[in-house]
């Protein structure tokens, strides 16, 4: 029997953070948000019906209108777009576009319910199947990736067979939540999603800080165009993120998780629910962890479509149930989080790191980077190569390396032009930058930032003008609007970049927007705003003849 | 300089004392260093918006909105710097290139000339950065008592969190994101179809006049200057003052006083709407008695205090003291009240005396 409103809001009230699956619950069940539905959600969880409705409209998932829940949503990504997307929009009836949804290595993905489907054309749609990395190529030691490769790795049986869950048992048995912390500091680990702050520290901060009950949120919300990394280790190694985050709770002294999950990875969602449960039954997570008494609850929660989520602070507006703007810090997560608790916000590949950092030393991970550096980075790397996918690197290897001994150079004889960094946050590097060690600082030396590891490649046949315009306007259409210059500054550039606005004299219209990109790089109020005009910036650096022909013609 | 505490921070370059919880901002207002803001309304809780309260701290790599950053013993803070200012310049001429206009007229509501003053004082009326315009104006709504006028909104939200923090209706709300974002009530209808009260506490925020008084603009024809008298509304007993906006002889308009120690800006439908029955032709002047034939006729207040004494006197006589019951209007002041209740106690002597908030 389909369940009522009623009943419906009354499991969602037994609930942690239950705005969002009842939600979503409903979209399943009716194919939209009616208007009923959501007047009586109002009134069973207490939220004012404007806040509600206004909330809804902020999310691109959810529909409004009958029938909405099962219509295309055709990927309109930069990589798709250069694959022909829109052609594919045009072909499928009642199909829209959605911003990047993390398929860069496969065709063209298509979302319909709770279902993802790929393909060139309409006539050409399969069931989409997340493809697993790319086989080894240089000697170096992989971390995440080591043994990811194995088929039954998604189940518990498979992961247990290579140490699966000793780094937990190891932990919660033998060492004391300090000595984890302690370890983990060591090794170096810092964030993977992008801000790269060191792991150990943050949890230490978290279990430092006063007030509780301490909550650890693993970040799956991975918005950023060209990045496909979470949802390969979450698809095939679902318990290594399981075992990471329960190795989180224990080091930070938090009884729950919450994985905020994007909402284009469906399959993904599926996968986790039964590795969860997988893992409750095995007693590895849940009331009492290997018979220690501990207790790590780790929920499952799924966003909505808003790229703003996968900022922590706006993540945990949205798993809270209000309106996703991000909030003022400090004060920061980890003293004010989830409902105000101490909270440990970790990326998907920053936890799957853990359990084997925890197995096989501090010392190990570290010495897996090359010079100087700590431990491996899962890129993501699309666009104009002869194998796009995911790729673990020992931090400081030479892009060149990756682009033409691993994933087998640019096709059909062309060269690089340009890559992207960050996905497409970091902007493009092009020129002599190409010469660049994949790490942090080397990066930032060039005036851009490796991130979460999405690199997009476009050969030199690709107009640099129209892929920045591309990417401007997915940071137009993410713009919560919170701020000033990040919601108006990201709508001017992208009307400049399509030619639909702007001065008409070169000098005039360098003067704008290199006025736009300085005021919103220093007064943003968050990354998306700080970062969107590293597009700019570096289109004018590498490409002034392009941007010349742009505004004034030939 | 520094206090016995020892909290001080350097703004401008002179060391001054504050209390702890305070933010940048406000120690800054209190040395009279005039930040621009737009989003900011001292009631609310800060929100970090409008990002023309940025000021560079020493350290810092780049600047922060003072609104929401404390004060941390020690900091060096500069208000006011050639890229600061060069800041809110380009922000400003970003915000007067997504609207229609930036002149309202002064009638719109209290705060309605805060941008234009703005842009005035850092000369943005540049016509650069031109493109589409946000937000979509509701003419469709006829209310008579508030302008939903869109095309001007720059997203600030005060009108949307003075709803909910101060007025706790919760009316209205943000709808979508970025450049598409709409202020809206719930599924995008009328405000009298929502939980709106009509208190008008959105447009007296309104730094921009996208939300108007439309009482008030009715009046903008009329030459003469407005001129603002402080008093007190004399609809209940909370004593909220406002002041009158009169042209000339006519009141035009009302508007909360922000300083008013009962209510701190807020007003209700009636104290901010309510007031056409002063010039009102129905208004009445004299009292009025009823003649033989029951018709109401103009008369001096003598002959109707002499009217009203033999009534109440008859019914005593007639029916006993205890017949009479007496209503002392809300809108009565204490002295008014005390009155009533001696006359009806000593006077009338009976005991049967309320008000009309409880009765």
């Amino acid at each position: 029997m389909t369940p009522t409103n009623d009943e419906l809001i009354a499991e969602a009230m037994t609930e942690e953070a239950p705005l969002l699956p009842l939600l979503h619950r409903i979209h399943e069940r009716d194919g939209y948000l009616s208007e009923e539905a959501l007047r009586s959600v109002s009134k069973g969880l207490r939220i004012p019906i404007a806040d509600l409705f206004g909330t809804i409209t902020f999310y691109h998932h959810f529909a409004r209108d009958p029938g909405g829940f099962e219509a295309p949503r055709v990927c309109t990504g930069p990589i798709c777009c250069l694959k022909g997307a829109h052609d594919l929009v045009a072909q499928l009836d009642g199909a829209t576009g959605m911003p990047c949804s993390g398929r860069c290595d496969e065709p063209i993905p298509v979302i319909r319910g709770s279902q993802t489907f790929v393909g060139l054309s309409a006539s050409q749609l399969t069931l989409g199947d997340t493809p697993v990395p790319p086989a080894k190529v240089g000697d170096y030691e992989e971390c995440v990736f080591a043994n990811i490769r194995s088929s039954d790795r998604k189940t518990i049986e498979g992961y247990r067979q290579t140490g699966g869950y000793e780094g937990l048992e190891k932990a919660v048995t033998s060492m004391s939540p300090q000595e984890l912390t302690e370890m983990i500091d060591q090794s170096g680990l810092a964030g993977r999603g992008g801000a790269g702050f060191p792991t150990g520290r943050k949890w230490k901060a978290v279990a430092d800080a006063k007030g509780g009950p301490k909550t650890v949120v693993c970040n799956a919300d991975e918005g950023e165009p060209g990045c496909f990394k979470d949802r390969a280790l979450m698809d095939h190694d679902p318990h290594a993120v399981l075992e990471g985050m329960a190795l989180a709770c224990y080091a930070t002294g938090s009884p729950r998780a919450f994985l905020y999950l994007r909402y284009e990875y469906p399959e993904t969602e599926h996968l986790l629910v039964n590795a969860i449960s997988e893992a409750e039954a095995a007693g590895v997570i849940g009331d009492d962890v290997f018979g220690t008494g501990i207790k790590i609850k780790i929920y499952l929660r799924r966003g909505a479509g808003a790229y703003i989520c996968g900022e922590e602070t706006s993540l945990l507006n949205s798993l809270e149930g209000s309106h996703p703007f991000p909030r003022n810090r400090p004060p920061y997560p980890v003293t004010h989080g989830y409902e105000g608790t101490p909270t440990a916000v970790n990326n998907v590949e920053t936890l799957a790191s853990v359990p084997p950092i925890v197995l096989r030393g501090p010392d190990w991970y570290r010495n897996l980077g090359l010079g100087n550096h700590s431990g491996t980075k899962v890129i993501s790397l699309s666009g104009d190569v002869a194998r796009p996918g995911n790729y673990e690197v020992p931090i400081g290897l030479p892009l060149s390396t990756l682009i033409d001994e691993w994933a087998g150079g640019v096709p059909n004889n062309r060269s690089v032009q340009a890559v992207t960094m960050a996905g497409l946050s970091g902007g493009f590097l092009a020129g002599d930058d190409l010469d660049v060690t994949l790490d942090e600082p080397s990066i930032r030396a060039k005036g851009s930032f490796l991130g979460a590891g999405g690199i997009m490649v476009f050969d030199d046949s690709r107009d640099m003008v129209e892929i920045s315009h591309m990417a401007m306007e997915f940071f137009a259409e993410e713009s919560c609007g919170k701020c000033f210059p990040c919601r108006i500054g990201t709508q001017r550039l992208t009307e400049r970049l399509a030619g639909k606005a702007g001065p008409e004299d070169l000098e005039q219209w360098l003067d704008e927007v290199s006025d736009l990109n300085k005021t919103m790089k220093e007064t943003s109020a968050c990354g998306l705003g700080q970062a969107a005009p590293l597009i700019t910036e570096s289109l004018l650096k590498y490409f002034p003849q392009a941007v010349q022909t742009h505004v004034i013609g030939e | 300089m520094s206090d016995e505490t020892g909290r001080t921070i350097f703004l401008d370059g002179e060391e001054v004392p504050f209390d702890i919880g305070e933010t940048i901002f406000q120690v800054a207002e209190r040395y009279r260093k005039d930040i621009p803001t737009l989003c900011y309304d001292d009631r609310l809780e800060a929100f970090g918006g409008c990002r023309l309260c940025v000021v560079e701290i020493e350290g810092a790599r780049t600047p922060v909105a003072s609104c929401t950053t404390m004060a941390e013993p020690g900091m060096r803070i500069t208000t006011k710097s050639g890229s600061l200012e060069m800041h809110r310049r380009v922000l400003l001429e970003m915000v007067v290139s997504e609207n229609r206009e930036v002149d309202v007229d002064e009638l719109s509501g209290y705060a309605s000339q805060e941008m234009k003053n703005l842009v005035d004082r850092y000369s943005a009326r540049t016509g650069r950065f031109a493109g589409d315009k946000s937000g979509v104006s509701r003419p469709d709504d006829p209310n008579p008592f508030i302008l939903r006028d869109y095309e001007n909104c720059i997203s600030c939200y005060r009108c949307v969190r003075v709803c909910a923090e101060q007025e706790g209706d919760y009316a209205i709300s943000i709808m979508n994101r970025g450049f598409e974002t709409q202020i809206t009530t719930e599924f995008g209808g009328l405000l009298k179809d929502s939980s709106c009260t009509f208190c008008g506490q959105c447009i007296q925020t309104c730094p921009t006049g996208a939300l108007g008084d439309l009482k008030a603009l009715r009046h903008v024809e009329v030459e003469e200057p407005i001129e603002k008298t402080r008093s007190v509304c004399t609809y209940c007993g909370v004593g909220c003052a406002l002041d009158i906006m009169t042209k000339g002889d006519q009141v035009v308009g009302i508007q909360p006083a922000m300083d008013g120690p009962a209510n701190e800006g807020a007003l209700c439908v009636k104290g901010q709407f309510a007031f056409d029955f002063v010039h009102h032709p129905d208004r009445l002047k004299t009292p009025f008695i009823r003649d033989d034939h029951g018709q109401l006729v103009p008369a001096t207040w003598d002959q109707a205090l002499d009217k009203a004494a033999a009534g109440l006197l008859e019914a005593v006589n007639e029916h006993g003291r205890h017949s009479l019951y007496a209503i002392a209007s809300g809108r009565a002041p204490n002295e008014a009240g005390f009155t009533m209740q001696k006359f009806v106690r000593a006077g009338l002597g009976t005991s049967y005396i309320d008000n009309c908030s409880r009765a």
